[in-house]
């Protein structure tokens, strides 16, 4: 499956334009042959405000069926894959080339307060994925926790400028939290994370989340890459050679969403590439479904974001 | 001298009733048709007498006949129905307003459902916030831009009513998803009908027939395929209303299916059946949409089946109700039903909500944290809230002060998650308590299905649920501990529409004619372990002495005892005992019979595997089956006698089986089970018991264990000898209890169930049966050997496996991709 896109202009503003090329391969191993799988590959980047995919791949082998799946969530480009002869690995490649130009959010006089993102996202008429209104509630993975509420709210009073407020939220975790890969699975819920003060992406960005939610506010979560290498003179961002998570922040019609990463304790600019936004990590999740088999599985990942020189 | 209450007088003991009856004005049967109520009561006396207690207990008698029972989360077993022998009577006029309400308001939610599942103009054009529709936890995006298969998302749903002071009808709450109590009216109105014989035609009862035949008609209409396949689908049987979910199947003709019986391949929907995969057309759901479909919403579900909603999306198979029509349950909606009714349809609600206010508008908000003492709080879509204490709805005049702070606070946060409606008051019904007719609050629940034409029918009638408490808001919040029948009564004759008048019969179908994989493993196993149960004891029972033959039993020499007990500790019944002496012995014998713990396989280990696996089964047992199964574990009185009254039982389910089990491929799995553990429990026992140079207490117990010592002492009257034993337990075909009987039944059976080619070739567990055959048939008893019956035992146990591979599911277990931890 290969496909490229027309491509519409870009801002002439060459400052934070970025091209990546992204390989993004997930192995698996299985004990026993598997007899039957059927996956949701959420892998192919969506497009959003200052990103464009120009060209994706996927590859899997052995060879299986992909097809578009029939019911989306929304902002996840879904593909179905289907087993059917008996496997002993499976190997999933997800190549795309992608152009970001996304300047750093600068907190302005004229940006709602949270209190009127939370007004302005309760009477929303929105329904679409893209509105904010699916992004007010707990959901199943991240449900309302009283603790991290309470840690939250120091950062987040209501006439505060949102924007502000949500990188101060960011910075504060990224503080207050140890980056532990040791201390999560992909599976703890957030106030486990929480108790620890430990863990990974996807942990700071559901305490995150969780604090912005109870607070009122329409907060995604969002998953895909940052750039494997820095820039010449800078350190290397936590959480490349993989996929890597984050938090969106709604913050008015005009602003629209903006992006807040807790792990590193900085805004989502031209470094962070989109994959997939959900509510939580189910409506996202890179690879999940139903094998049928008796044995152990293993699986690798390894992802490489290599930005191209022009 | 005791009088015949029963004849006394129905009318005077009626009149008495009423006339000391407590309930107020508002009460629903001082209100209503006086001259109705003291019919019914009439017809009550005349089978109680005086004794309205005699009466509640016949009912709920006829309730346990009919097999009715629910189940509360958390508990293991299940418990008998609440039914009061007192129905809740509606005039048919008062009724038609009902039923023209609810039909209003069904129609209102299809039109609603659409548009939110479509185009969403409501929300665009600002008539509904789109928060409203986003805080529920069924509203399912994924299905947005599917039209449902069939045109519509609502084929059943139901409305929970209560009856006002002055007798108006107002809505509660909507059921939407899976409405559970449909059985439980039909059950009612059954075990009324037996205890009440005479009410339906002296007051026109209607009937409910013609509504379930008219929903299962407009579901068949909807399915593509013009003789369908329809399945109701169970989140299996530990789910609270399993029972009423397999009398629904079995009244309706459903096929009655787990997640597990249902394959979607090819955007198609199949059941794994004994014949193949079969195409299923249509599934009446039970199971909570989000965990329909792995792959669509909750990756986490394994009681759902992979594929169903590409299936359902691709328009072969027609879910009712659709997944994702419960977005319009949740308690805020109400808010907004009255103006969008205007706004639709252009008239009122027949049937008006409750008052209701949703804090996620400022307004609203205000209003509820204002009147908050004089309201009813609650979660605003169902889910747990960080301002209310519990789950439940609240009274705000309940809170204490520093919980209405903690409220107010919250609600400042996240006021959508907040709605506030008017107490209302509930006028009341009269339940038996205490051998007297009390009156309590209730609340009504109403169904109403789509016909072939697409059209609502209303189920005339319908469940009351009567408060535990003379606390009106208790039955608003959901505490029914006593259901009622409820009687539409009116001048008009009924027509019978059945073929059984006297009752509110079933409506005869044939059943769908599929068994499915997991039907038939259950009928096999519950053959095995009632025989197995059965064979155990009777090693128990010879082992204690209980033998027909005087001198067996405790007499038994040291030498027979040591294999009796060998078979025991073999099965893994219970451990070794220390000595043979007769204390150990008795200590051994409780051991295999009782020990419930530590993974041994007592009698009552297999007695409560039987009892599960039937447990999964239930819409295919009888209720006479169902209730000898479920029959406590004998714990009186000595052991020997515990023993023997289980036997008993396990022979009159036995017998149960044989003679009034249809010949269905259901039933020869069950047999087919039973021949199977007997013939190896035979060839195990002539190997032991029977081998060369046997003595008279071994033959005797191969006898015994062969159950056979009746037919050896008509038969030979010179006394007990090796081979004629042999010939009469292992090899004689006319014995039903001999190995021979055993083998050319098992033969039989495999031939007469279903293969997957009509290739005219046999399959695998064809062959292997008649290959035993071959090897039992020619035998002689002189030259029998032990090695022979090894073999046959083995083969037993390769036939076993050998039907296993073909009928039965061999679902692998389901390993998950996915489990990426992101850096």
């Amino acid at each position: 499956m290969s496909d490229t896109l027309a491509l519409p202009p870009l801002a002439a503003d060459g400052g934070h334009t970025m091209r990546y090329d992204i390989v993004h391969v997930t192995r698996f191993d299985y004990g026993n042959a598997v007899k039957f799988a059927r996956c949701n590959l959420r892998l192919r980047p969506i497009d959003w405000p200052g990103q464009r995919v120009e060209s994706y791949a996927l590859t899997v082998a052995p060879a299986g069926r992909v097809q578009p799946a029939r019911a989306e969530a929304g902002l996840a480009h879904v593909a179905r894959l289907v087993i059917e002869e008996p496997v002993r690995s499976l190997t999933i490649e997800s190549r795309a080339r992608v152009t970001i130009d996304r300047a750093v959010p600068v907190p302005q006089a004229d940006d709602p307060s949270l209190a009127e993102v939370a007004a302005l996202a309760r009477a929303s008429n929105d329904l679409s994925a893209a509105g904010p209104a699916a992004y007010l509630f707990p959901s199943p993975l991240i449900p309302l926790d009283p603790a991290i509420a309470d840690y939250c709210r120091a950062d987040l009073a209501p006439e505060r400028n949102a924007l502000e407020a949500g990188i101060a939220l960011a910075r504060r975790i990224q503080r207050d939290f140890v980056f532990d890969p040791a201390a999560t699975l992909v599976d703890t819920p957030p106030h486990e994370a929480f108790r620890q003060r430990r863990g990974v992406c996807q942990d700071f960005a559901q305490v995150m989340i969780t604090g912005l939610r109870a607070a009122g506010l329409p907060a995604a979560y969002a998953s895909g890459y940052i750039r494997t290498l820095p820039p010449p003179g800078q350190e290397r961002l936590v959480g490349a050679d993989a996929t890597h998570a984050w938090v969106l922040l709604w913050c008015g019609p005009a602003r629209g969403w903006i992006g807040l990463d807790p792990t590193n304790g900085i805004w989502m600019a031209s470094d962070h590439v989109v994959v997939a936004i959900g509510r939580d990590y189910a409506e996202i999740a890179p690879v999940d479904g139903v094998v049928l088999g008796s044995g152990a599985q293993a699986m690798e990942v390894s992802v490489d974001v290599a930005p191209l020189a022009d | 001298m005791a009088t015949q209450p029963a004849l006394f007088d129905a009318g005077t003991n009626a009149r008495r009733w009423l006339d000391d009856y407590a309930g107020g004005p508002d009460d629903a049967m001082r209100a209503g048709d006086v001259a109705a109520s003291l019919a019914m009561l009439e017809e009550l006396a005349a089978v109680a007498g005086d004794d309205l207690g005699h009466a509640r207990e016949r009912v709920q008698r006829h309730a346990a006949d009919i097999g009715t029972g629910f189940r509360i989360i958390g508990e293991d077993s299940e418990r008998p129905w609440p039914v009061s022998p007192i129905p809740l009577l509606i005039e048919a006029d008062e009724w038609a307003r009902i039923e023209r309400g609810v039909a209003q308001r069904a129609d209102l939610f299809e039109t609603i459902l659409q548009d939110l599942y479509g185009a969403a103009q409501l929300v665009e054009r600002g008539h509904l916030p789109a928060t409203l529709v986003t805080g529920s936890p069924y509203f399912l995006r994924p299905l947005v831009g599917l039209p449902p298969p069939g045109g519509y998302h609502l084929r059943f749903v139901a409305v929970d009513l209560g009856r006002g002071p002055s007798g108006e009808w107002r809505v509660l709450g909507d059921q939407l998803r899976a409405p559970v109590g449909a059985g439980y009216a039909l059950e009612n109105r059954l075990a009324v009908s037996r205890t009440l014989g005479g009410l339906q035609g002296r007051l026109n009862v209607r009937r409910h027939a013609p509504f379930f035949a008219a929903f299962r008609d407009g579901l068949a209409a909807a399915c593509r395929r013009s003789d369908p396949r329809i399945g109701l689908l169970t989140p299996g049987r530990y789910n609270p209303s399993y029972p009423e979910q397999a009398h629904l199947a079995r009244y309706l003709g459903l096929l009655l299916v787990e997640g597990d019986d249902l394959a979607a391949l090819e955007d198609r929907l199949y059941v794994r059946t004994i014949g193949g995969l079969k195409r299923v057309d249509a599934l009446w759901r039970r199971l909570d949409p989000r965990l329909l479909d792995p792959l669509a919403f909750d990756s986490h579900s394994t009681i759902g089946v992979p594929g169903l909603i590409d299936a359902w999306a691709a328009g072969n198979v027609v879910l009712a109700n659709a997944p994702g029509a419960g977005v319009l349950e949740s308690a805020a909606f109400g808010a907004f039903l009255p103006q969008l009714a205007t706004r639709l349809t252009g008239a009122d609600l027949i049937l008006p909500n409750i008052a209701t206010w949703w804090c996620g508008q400022p307004c609203e908000a205000q209003h509820v944290a204002a009147e908050l003492p004089s309201l009813l709080l609650s979660s605003a879509f169902g889910a747990r809230t960080l301002g209310l204490p519990g789950e439940a709805p609240v009274a705000g005049a309940d809170l204490s002060e520093a919980q209405r702070a903690a409220l107010l606070e919250a609600m400042t946060a996240r006021p959508q998650d907040y709605v506030g409606q008017e107490i209302v008051r509930l006028s009341t019904m009269p339940v038996v308590i205490a051998e007297r007719m009390e009156p309590r609050p209730f609340t009504l629940r109403v169904f109403a299905a789509r016909d072939r034409d697409g059209r609502w029918q209303v189920m005339p009638g319908g469940f009351a649920r009567i408060g535990a408490h003379p606390d009106p808001r208790a039955a608003v919040m959901g505490e029914g501990s006593w259901s009622a029948d409820v009687c539409v009564h009116g001048p008009d004759p009924v027509a019978p529409v059945s073929l059984l008048p006297a009752v509110d019969t079933l409506h005869v179908r044939r059943n769908p004619g599929t068994l499915p994989s997991r039907v038939a493993d259950n009928f096999f196993w519950l053959g095995r372990y009632l025989e197995r149960g059965e064979a155990m004891l009777a090693v128990i029972r010879v082992m204690l002495g209980n033998s027909i033959d005087a001198d067996a039993g405790a007499a038994l020499g040291t030498a027979t005892v040591a294999k009796l007990v060998n078979e025991l500790v073999g099965a893994g019944a219970a451990p070794a005992p220390p000595s043979l002496r007769r204390a150990d012995l008795t200590q051994f014998a409780r051991t295999a019979m009782e020990a419930r713990a530590d993974g041994w396989q007592s009698v009552a280990a297999i007695n409560a595997h039987a009892q599960r696996i039937a447990g999964g089964s239930r819409d295919r047992l009888s209720a006479d089956m169902i209730r000898l199964l479920d029959a406590p574990f004998p714990s009186h009185r000595g052991l020997l006698d515990r023993a023997g009254s289980l036997q008993r039982r396990y022979a009159a389910i036995a017998g149960l089986s044989a003679e009034h089990m249809g010949r269905t491929a259901a039933w020869r799995f069950h047999d087919l089970g039973r021949r199977i553990e007997r013939a190896q429990a035979i060839a195990r026992a002539a190997r032991v018991f029977g081998a060369v140079g046997a003595g008279l207490d071994d033959l005797s117990t191969l006898l015994d264990l062969g159950d056979s010592q009746i037919s050896y002492r008509q038969r030979y009257l010179t006394g007990i000898a090796r081979v004629p034993v042999l010939d009469l337990v292992v090899l004689d075909p006319g014995n039903p209890r001999a190995l021979a009987f055993q083998v050319e039944a098992i033969r039989d059976h495999l031939a007469r169930l279903p293969v997957l080619e009509d290739d005219g070739m046999a399959e695998a567990q064809q062959i292997e049966a008649t290959e035993l055959y071959a090897m039992v048939a020619p035998e002689q008893a002189a030259t029998l050997t032990g090695e022979l019956l090894l073999a046959v035992d083995q083969r037993l146990g390769r036939l076993s496996d050998a039907v296993a591979r073909r009928y039965f599911l061999q679902g692998a277990e389901p390993l998950r991709a996915g489990g990426l931890t992101l850096a």
